[in-house]
This record gives C-alpha cells, structure tokens and sequence, in this order.
C-alpha cells in the first residue's frame, strides 16, 4: 500500500517544513527550560564539588553556606584538627564582587578562597595558565569573566593578576568564580578606606579611654597605631571544611564534632542536598510548572495544526470511505502525519539547541535523558494530536463526495 | 436484448427511500426495481430533484434504501432494506464511481489515485503499477501519469477518474453528471470511454446525465420522476 501521508507532506513540503519549524521552535523551548534547570542544579554544586570535604562545620543552628548566612572563627580550623580521625582542615570563604574596570564595564563575580598552602586550585579544571603559587595576589578566574591570563584586577587596595583560567565555575547565581587565597578574600572583603581606618583608630581610642584599660597611656597608644592589636581575633570565615582520614568513619567525627556547642556539622551530601532543595528549589518548580505549561500549548497547537490539516483533507478522506478503504488507512494517514510532525519538531527543536544554546549567557545543560524524555512527549502529543484529527476523519461521510 | 450484453450484475428488487414521517414524509424513491448487465451502459435521465441521486447513492451502498433488495451477480447484498454483507468491501470490490467533477486525491499523482484503488483491496504496488499504467496509457494519458490532478484538464481529469473506477474491474460502475463539466466534444469523449470500457471490462455503467447529446451512446435509458423510474420507450 503506499504512503499516503508522505505523499500528502511531500504534495505541500514547504507548509509542512513551516509547521515543523515551527512547532520544533516551541519544543525548543522546553528542552532549554530542562537545560536551564540542569544547568542550574550544576552551577549550584559547583562549589561543594569544587571544594569537597568529607564534613562541612559551619556556624551553630544554621544550615551553611549555601542556605543562610555562617561565620564561624578562622582558628576553629586548627581545633578541628585536633579531633582524632581528622586528617585536613580548609577554611572556606565565598564573596560577591561588583567591580568596576576603567572602561566603564561591569564585572561581577564570587570570590572564593582557597585554603593556602594545604589548597593552591591545583583540582580546578583548569584551561589554561596554572594554580596559585604565592599566597597572595594571585587569581583564578573563570573564561565567564572575559579576562585573560596576566590582565591585573585592582581589588581593595591591591593589584591581582590572574595566572590561570578555568571553565564551566559559575556561582549558584550564575556568577564567574573568581578563586583566590582565603586571606586575600578576607583581605578583601574587610578592606576599608584609609578614613574608615581613621575613624575606627579614633573611635578605638575613645573606647579603651573610657575602659579601665584607659589609665595606662601605652595601652591607649597602641589602641591608636596602625599595627593590628593581638587582642583582636582574626576575620571569620564562612566554613570549615574537614577531610577525614582513611580507615575513619565519617559519621563518628561528624558525632563528635557535632557535640561542640558552637558549630553545627553537615557531611557534603547534606549540603548538596540543603542547596538543591532550599535554593533553587522555587526556580526548580518554577521552570516545572513552565514546562509542563509550554508542553500542554504544544499539545494545544499540535491538535489543532493536525485538526486543521484533517479538515484541509476531508474530499479526499470521504472518497477514501467511499472508495471502501478500511479505518487503518485512514487511521495511518492521520496517525503517521500526525508523528512524522511531531518527529521533525523534535529534530527542529535538536536542531536549536545544538546551535543556540552555548550562546545562552548561563548553563544551559541537556542531557541524552532529557532529550529521550521530550522525545516520549513528542511522540505522546503526536498520538494525542492524530486522535484528535482521527475523531474528525472516522466522521468523514462519503456522501460529502457527490454533494461537492 | 442485445447480444453483446452478459450476463445481470445488478438486481434491483422493490427498491424505495423515504425520509421523514407523517406530514414530513418525503418519498425520494419510489418502489423501484430494475437490472443491469455486465457491459451495458445504461442512462438516467430526470429533473433536479427526481430522485436520481438517491437511488445512485442507494446503489452506491452510501445510503441504505427503506425497502427493497439488492443482489451483486449472484451475491444478496441488501435484503429487506438492511445490508447482508460488509458494504465498504463490497464498494472496494464491486463498485466504482464516477463524479461530475473528478474528486480525484489532490496529492496523488494520475497514476496513484488510480493504484490506489487497487491498492486499498490488498493489491501489490508492483501489480497496481503496471495494471495502473496500462490503463491509463490506454485511456490516452499514458505521458500524464506523474502528474497532480491540479495539473490535469477537466477532460483529462474525468479520465483518470474512469481509470480509477474501472482498474479493480468492478461488476458497477456509477457515473453522476460525469460530463456536465465538460464541453460537448470532451463530453461524447468521455461517454465513449465508459461505453469503450464498459464492453472491454463486462461492467454495468449506470450513467446519471442530463445530456441528451450522448444518449447515442448508452444501450438503455431510464427516467426517473417523482421517484419513479421507468424505462423510456424506444423512438
């Protein structure tokens, strides 16, 4: 028997090229909003998988660094170590940057700090240039931030250069990261200007002379100088991050450590999952309940594309029935119309997203799963949408032909 | 009777069609019977309205009469107003029809809307071809056989209609106003095809026309009036 629906598609090709394109566009769609999705849940564990760590310990009764605010004391690092079972400690350190370049353009970025020396970035997927080697002024960046190796950032009061390049490090929020030493972050982060510096000194002054210890001159002296006072603990950092020696249970350490009263202790998978669920877990539905709405006007669009092409072909369904065709060839006529649509919508919407989506500014991250799943909803709609023009052919009545 | 004629392919026994009930009665076709042999052409006359295409769709097995028999050959195929037998195999197999204007499938070229109708009973496409192509080239239209019915002449066009009706060698062929669209020379045409193919093929044609240019052609003439068909007396 031959193929009528080909030869119906082939009889007017550039409609069908038009229909197919642009039903492909609205799939494209929903294959970017899983990408974005995807790419979402990947640039919002880049970090905990950048950094690893067996156990996060972040400040007491908050859930880290990902979900809330946390500064626990840079030195509780070393008591940490002290705990049998603990074989390295890092600090962890994340900031927001928005800077400024000369010629007037924006940069921003997050900042994270690499725990120097036990961390020089050497696990960073790299492309070009290389690690930290000193421990200070030297960048990381990401290629998202448009700079290249050896460009110099004025940050705070000091010039950074970036000695290497990686790629795909992006913030949960999309932001390039920028990987320095934790004391250059926190360097940065509590810089001030030479007047805030003024300021505090004075008002430090002031302080110590209304205290007991204002009776002692020196003491007030050197409540004035610039020299920072040993009194003063150092800036806190966001996390400890605890790698646990070989051969020990991570969940004992997690206990003991868990026990201090000062600090709450989550292994990795935790914060993953507190990132996954508690961050983007609003965008997560959001780009759902879209899709599942794209998909429901696909289907909307779809029936009525096959509706109407089942209208366009009525005469010749009628002489078909007259003919005495049977239901299947007018069921196959319909049917495989309806699929081969659905079909080449699918290979348009491939098509776009081979093309388009690496020009997306954010991750844009579909995978062969993915790309199976929109193909079972494509090939759903399409039977769903040939049901809809069938109901319209099996009514055809062969009367039609001789009343035309 | 004429000698040339084979042997009843269509019996027609009490045939009627009424639609409607009390005062809304209409009786569109009268208790009507009637034969028709294998190669005869046979013509039905009659005003806007007679009847004449109720009792073409009744034959057709589009529309299912009130009352009457209808028997294919030897095969009862309506009895007592209700269908005997699979009315769409029959069509397929039995049938094969003709319209004023061609209503051949756009999309298919000549020589597949004539395939097709072999094709649908079960036909390889290697036999449906080559029976397709013989009969189209001799109808006349064998260097017209990829074209699209769009690119056809009317002329042309009620060819490959006929090629159509006829490939699957149907004991009936229905032909409603099948020249009304035509000129008078395409018309004689193409009555002189059905009467051609008619004799080659031992079909029965029963011709619906309101020409009475072409009436030379067929074997017998029925006029229908009021539902009522009869056969009109020889000049």
């Amino acid at each position: 028997m031959m193929d009528l629906a080909i030869r119906d598609i082939r009889n007017d090709l550039s409609r069908f090229i038009l229909t197919a394109a642009g039903l492909g566009m609205l799939m494209s769609v929903v294959l970017a909003m899983t990408g974005i999705y995807n790419g979402m849940v990947v640039d919002a564990t880049v970090l905990p998988d950048t950094y690893g760590g067996d156990l996060w310990v972040v400040q007491k009764d908050t859930q880290g660094p990902f979900a809330e605010s946390s500064r626990v004391p840079a030195l509780l690092a070393d008591r940490i170590r002290a705990v049998p079972g603990v074989a390295r400690t890092r600090s962890y350190m994340t900031l927001n940057v928005q800077h400024e370049l000369a010629g007037g353009e924006t940069l921003r970025f997050t900042m994270a700090g690499l725990s120097w020396p036990d961390d020089l970035g050497n696990a960073l997927p790299l492309q070009q240039g290389r690690a930290l080697r000193q421990p200070h002024y030297e960048l990381v960046a990401d290629r998202a931030l448009g700079l290249p190796i050896g460009a110099a950032l004025r940050l705070g009061r000091d010039d950074y250069t970036i000695v290497g390049v990686t790629s795909g490090m992006v913030s949960s929020s999309g932001d390039p990261l920028v990987f320095a030493s934790v004391s250059d972050t926190l360097r940065i982060q509590n810089d001030l200007a030479s007047e805030a510096m003024r300021l505090e000194r004075v008002s430090r002054v002031s302080r110590v002379r209304r205290s007991e210890l204002g009776r002692d001159p020196a003491t007030i002296a050197r409540a004035g100088s610039a020299a920072p006072l040993p009194s003063v603990a150092p800036p806190p950092v966001t996390a400890i991050l605890v790698d646990v020696a070989a051969g020990s249970d991570i969940q004992q350490v997690k206990a003991s450590l868990a026990a201090w009263p000062d600090i709450s202790v989550y292994t990795i998978d935790e914060q993953r999952d507190l990132l996954v669920r508690g961050v983007i877990d609003r965008a997560r539905r959001q780009i759902g309940l879209f899709r599942a709405l794209l998909v429901a006007i696909s289907a909307i669009v779809m029936g009525l594309i096959v509706y109407t092409m089942t209208l366009d072909k009525m005469l010749s369904l009628s002489l078909l029935k007259l003919l005495g065709a049977k239901q299947r060839v007018i069921l196959r006529l319909i049917l495989e119309e309806s699929i081969l649509l659905g079909l080449s919508a699918y290979l348009v919407a491939l098509l776009i997203g081979e093309l388009a989506f690496d020009l997306f500014p954010r991750r844009v991250l579909v995978q062969d799963m993915d790309r199976l799943a929109l193909l079972g909803v494509v090939l759903g709609l399409s039977m769903v949408a040939g049901m809809v023009g069938l109901r319209k052919a099996l009514a055809a009545n062969p009367n039609e032909v001789l009343a035309s | 009777m004429n000698e040339r004629l084979g042997k009843v392919v269509l019996r027609a026994t009490n045939l009627s069609k009424v639609y409607g009930e009390g005062a809304m009665r209409v009786d569109a076709l009268r208790p009507t019977s009637f034969e028709a042999r294998a190669g005869e052409v046979v013509a039905i006359l009659g005003p806007s309205g007679s009847g004449k295409s109720t009792l073409l769709t009744i034959i057709g097995l589009i529309n299912p009469p009130t009352t009457g028999s209808l028997v294919f050959g030897d095969r009862p195929v309506i009895t007592d107003g209700k269908a005997v037998v699979n009315l769409a195999t029959m069509r397929r197999q039995q049938l094969g029809y003709v319209f004023q204007r061609s209503n051949l499938i756009p999309f298919l070229s000549a020589e597949a809307n004539v395939r097709l109708a072999l094709e649908i009973d079960g036909v390889s496409s290697r036999e449906s071809r080559a029976r397709a192509r013989e009969l189209l080239d001799s109808l006349g239209m064998g260097k017209r056989l990829a074209a699209l019915p769009g690119k056809l002449s009317g002329g042309e066009q009620q060819r490959v209609a006929i090629a159509r009706a006829m490939i699957h060698q149907p004991s009936v062929v229905l032909a409603d106003e099948p020249t009304a669209a035509l000129d008078s020379g395409r018309g004689r045409q193409v009555m002189e095809l059905f009467r051609d193919s008619a004799h080659t093929h031992g079909a029965a044609v029963l011709v619906v026309t309101h020409d009475h240019r072409t009436l030379d052609l067929v074997d017998r003439v029925l006029e229908m009036e009021d539902g009522v068909l009869s056969e009109r007396q020889p000049a």
